[in-house]
């Protein structure tokens, strides 16, 4: 993992600084809340519904035990003892004071961390793969240049007062966990003919109210070319981005309206003319110093199989149910991948409380070097767990309230915090997920109905995802009352794709029974147990699901 | 309106400032009078390539605070273009975004505050250090930590 | 960015509620032009009398930030398109009722 040498600790610790400035400006009325408006959406503070929200950046969703137990503490000593996952790797506090805000900041800082571009219309938080360094399919660890990037476009002088927010993911592996494809900009890892790897870059992917997939600009920019071709998008969008209506103002708007060739031809143009001077002085060494840091861990030589684990499997069903959902295959022989769910049955997706923080710092330092992730569907990893110590580690989890068995499946639902919390939203969300979870909880079903993944948003900047849904549910706000509109066949993976709107909302009691029947008809056409949902709907397409969801007598 | 430059408060002693589009019939005319000239956000900044050398002062406008496109206007100028003369953000200018400013290449500023050196001080001292090279000949942290 | 908040008539009873600007916390304007947690301490103002509230409350940026105007019952109940919302936020989310007002005991039951 990165860690900061004595430039980055004295930025955050100066941000901190600075930040607790601005704070007493504006309680003193030295300045307006106009005026203190954007400083405190640049260091993630936002006002919601009941209090103000802190938005903690986790770069690209990686964090050691240390930086979990001060998220514990802080939600102890400043919250409501709990935090949630967002769909973008970070942390929010729900409930913190403005006065304490400044003191959050001092002790995030203490850990390396901090709340910088967070909200505001910057380049936000890097997202990337939650299996990064772990897993063998891809083809280098992403992370690196994922906090080049994070470095890069802190305080960018430039590229602070864009047309609007901006977000970049970056993944490694053909299989995209961290959905690059409906972000401002993603980045895929790719090799060249001549070996070297370079990044794919995708741009003009988004959701909110004009939903698109991204284009592929560029197949193959080399890296030490990077951050200099960022630049020419960045530049291009800074200049000719949209400013006259905010809901038109993001990148995905401009590249639609001029034509993904010409705004391709645009990049290439700027990126042509940069002078020399211009250039990012981006050393080699450098690369080396930050690469460095993700080597992988001190990983024990060990077999593929471990005996310990399948004499655990053999005598405890539920554990074997665990690891067959919730563990996936590590580069590493004689390791796993654990995804530690926050979706238990009933609860708000994503919701963690002080103690299970604490506990899962222990169980990182424990049993996977120390190293902890965050997902943007709303769950922690913890990404290199030995076989032999699977066991273990899921009882302690299971006595946590952490060891739902769930990942992918229906009820590892993805949903934004919705009118319960959110300034913004028109319907709730929490209480539409919670019904799904109780009316799908019984594990043996969700097992047979295998990964289906549904994803909920209160209103339509969407960022519970619910256009690349496989199933998605908008909350809408109809004369006072909530409705829920279903879309079918979104995903944000590889395949990344828009869900179509099914037909006209439904009243909140009745999405579960709805849906019900939608997953009926999924287990009558599945050609076999192994088609997934989504590749069922794919083939015989969306009629019969329509019909089934508007099927109540 | 209190001008901040190198520091310091001093005159501001603008008259009317031509726009692009006047200042380029002007220029085409009579090229030693193009000394000064303001830039709104969407004019394009390499228009004043064939002037570069000559200008004295270039004004970027910045109607809103939160349009951005004066300080890629700046970058321009500076990097570009060489530009050596005085840039000057005139219009919704806060105290908050003067390091920006000064980052991207500008030297001047119009501060609508009374304490309007003092706040420029102190906002200018608030980082020691910068990631990313820019405008303000920074190397940035990248290059400093092999250097 | 604040969301934007439907007009209402001249006519219609309302609260002017805002958030308190140090902690955050949701606020309802009283007679003395204070600000109270608990919405049942909120004056009920109509006409003219509510845009003078709101008029104060705008001027009161030490204190509160982004007040706007509810609409309640004559009897300062919360009614209206916004019912929902604005239920939520006098009281707190419907999913953590550990966190409602009335657990901290700011309001009723």
């Amino acid at each position: 993992m990165y860690r900061y040498d004595e430039f980055d600790a004295q930025i955050v610790r100066e941000r901190a600084a600075q930040f607790r400035g601005q704070v007493e400006r504006r309680l003193s009325g030295d300045i307006t809340e106009d005026q203190f408006k954007p400083l405190r959406l640049m260091n993630g503070v936002y006002l919601q519904l009941h209090a103000y929200m802190l938005r903690i950046a986790i770069p690209y969703g990686t964090l050691r035990g240390e930086q979990m137990r001060k998220f514990a503490h802080i939600a102890r000593k400043y919250d409501k003892g709990y935090g949630h996952w967002t769909t973008r790797q970070n942390i929010q506090f729900n409930w913190v004071a403005l006065k304490d805000i400044p003191d959050v900041l001092d002790e995030l800082a203490e850990v390396e961390m901090h709340a910088i571009q967070t909200s505001g219309n910057c380049i936000r938080n890097t997202t990337s793969d939650q299996f990064a360094g772990a897993t063998a399919e891809e083809i280098e660890d992403p992370r690196p240049w994922c906090e080049i990037i994070r470095q890069w476009s802190t305080f960018h002088p430039e590229f602070s007062f864009l047309p609007r927010k901006f977000k970049i993911a970056v993944t490694a592996a053909e299989n995209d966990r961290a959905a690059i494809r409906v972000h401002d900009i993603g980045l895929h890892m790719r090799r060249n003919d001549a070996g070297e790897t370079g990044f794919e870059v995708i741009v003009g992917g988004g959701q909110g109210r004009t939903p698109h997939v991204g284009v592929t600009i560029k197949p193959f920019v080399a890296k030490d070319q990077l951050l200099d071709y960022l630049e020419a998008v960045m530049r291009v969008y800074n200049r000719f981005g949209r400013r006259d209506n905010k809901y038109k103002a993001r990148i995905k708007i401009l590249v639609s309206e001029t034509g993904a060739e010409e705004f391709t031809r645009l990049v290439d143009e700027e990126f042509e003319a940069q002078r020399d001077a211009e250039k990012i002085v981006l050393p080699q060494a450098e690369v080396d110093r930050i690469t460095q840091y993700f080597a992988p861990p001190a990983f024990e030589d060990l077999p593929d199989t471990s005996d310990v684990l399948e004499a655990a499997k053999a005598k405890d069903d539920a554990f074997a149910r665990w690891v067959r959902v919730n563990v996936r295959p590590h580069k590493q022989a004689g390791y796993g991948i654990v995804t530690i769910s926050c979706k238990p049955i009933g609860a708000p997706p994503g919701d963690v409380t002080d103690t299970q923080m604490d506990v899962t710092a222990d169980l990182a330092e424990r049993y996977s070097l120390d190293e902890i992730r965050i997902t943007h569907e709303q769950n922690m990893v913890l990404p290199h767990v030995k076989l032999d110590d699977l066991f273990d580690l899921y009882q302690e989890l299971d006595s946590a309230g952490l060891a739902t068995a769930n990942y992918e499946l229906i009820s590892d639902i993805i949903c934004c915090p919705g009118l319960d919390y959110c300034n913004l939203a028109n319907a709730r969300s929490i209480p539409v997920a919670q019904d799904l979870q109780n009316t799908f909880a019984d594990l043996e079903r969700q097992d047979d109905i295998g990964e289906l993944k549904i994803k909920i948003s209160g209103c339509i900047n969407a960022c519970g995802h619910h256009h690349v849904g496989h199933i998605g549910i908008l909350g809408v706000d109809r004369k006072g009352e909530e409705f829920y509109q279903i879309t079918f066949g979104g995903r944000a993976d590889e395949k990344a794709a828009i869900g179509q709107i099914a037909g006209p909302g439904l009243r909140a009691e009745d999405v579960p029974s709805a849906l019900e029947r939608v997953i009926e008809t999924y287990r009558e056409v599945r050609s076999s147990k192994d088609e997934r949902f989504i590749d069922a709907l794919e083939r015989v397409g969306h009629d019969p699901f329509k019909e089934a969801l508007y099927a109540a007598g | 309106m209190p001008l901040v430059k190198n520091g310091e408060v001093t005159a501001n002693p603008h008259g009317e400032v031509l726009t692009l589009e006047p200042f380029l019939e002007i220029a085409a005319a009579d090229p030693k009078d193009a000394v000064i000239v303001r830039l709104m956000p969407d004019d394009c900044p390499l228009q004043l390539e064939p002037f570069i050398e000559q200008l004295e002062v270039v004004e970027i406008s910045f109607p809103r605070y939160a349009d951005g496109r004066g300080y890629s206007q700046a970058q321009l100028l500076r990097r570009r273009l060489g530009y050596k003369g005085e840039i000057r953000a005139v219009g919704d200018v806060l105290r908050d975004q003067l390091l920006f400013m000064l980052r991207s290449g500008f030297d001047a500023f119009e501060l609508g505050r009374e304490d309007a050196a003092q706040a420029f001080a102190a906002a200018s001292r608030e980082y020691s250090h910068f990631y990313q090279p820019a405008a303000d000949g920074e190397s940035g942290v990248f290059a400093r930590r092999h250097s | 960015m604040t969301s934007v908040r439907p007009k209402l008539k001249a006519d219609i009873p309302k609260v002017i509620t805002a958030w308190d600007v140090a902690t955050g916390a949701t606020v309802y304007q009283t007679a003395d032009r204070n600000w109270s947690e608990n919405i049942a301490d909120a004056e009920v103002v109509v006409g003219e009398a509510a845009d003078a509230a709101l008029e104060a409350a705008q001027g009161d940026e030490l204190r509160i930030l982004d007040p706007y105007v509810m609409e309640v019952t004559a009897d300062g109940e919360v009614t209206g398109r916004e019912t929902l919302r604005e239920t939520i936020r006098a009281t707190g989310p419907t999913t953590h009722t550990e966190f409602h007002k009335a657990a901290r005991g700011v309001v009723d039951a």
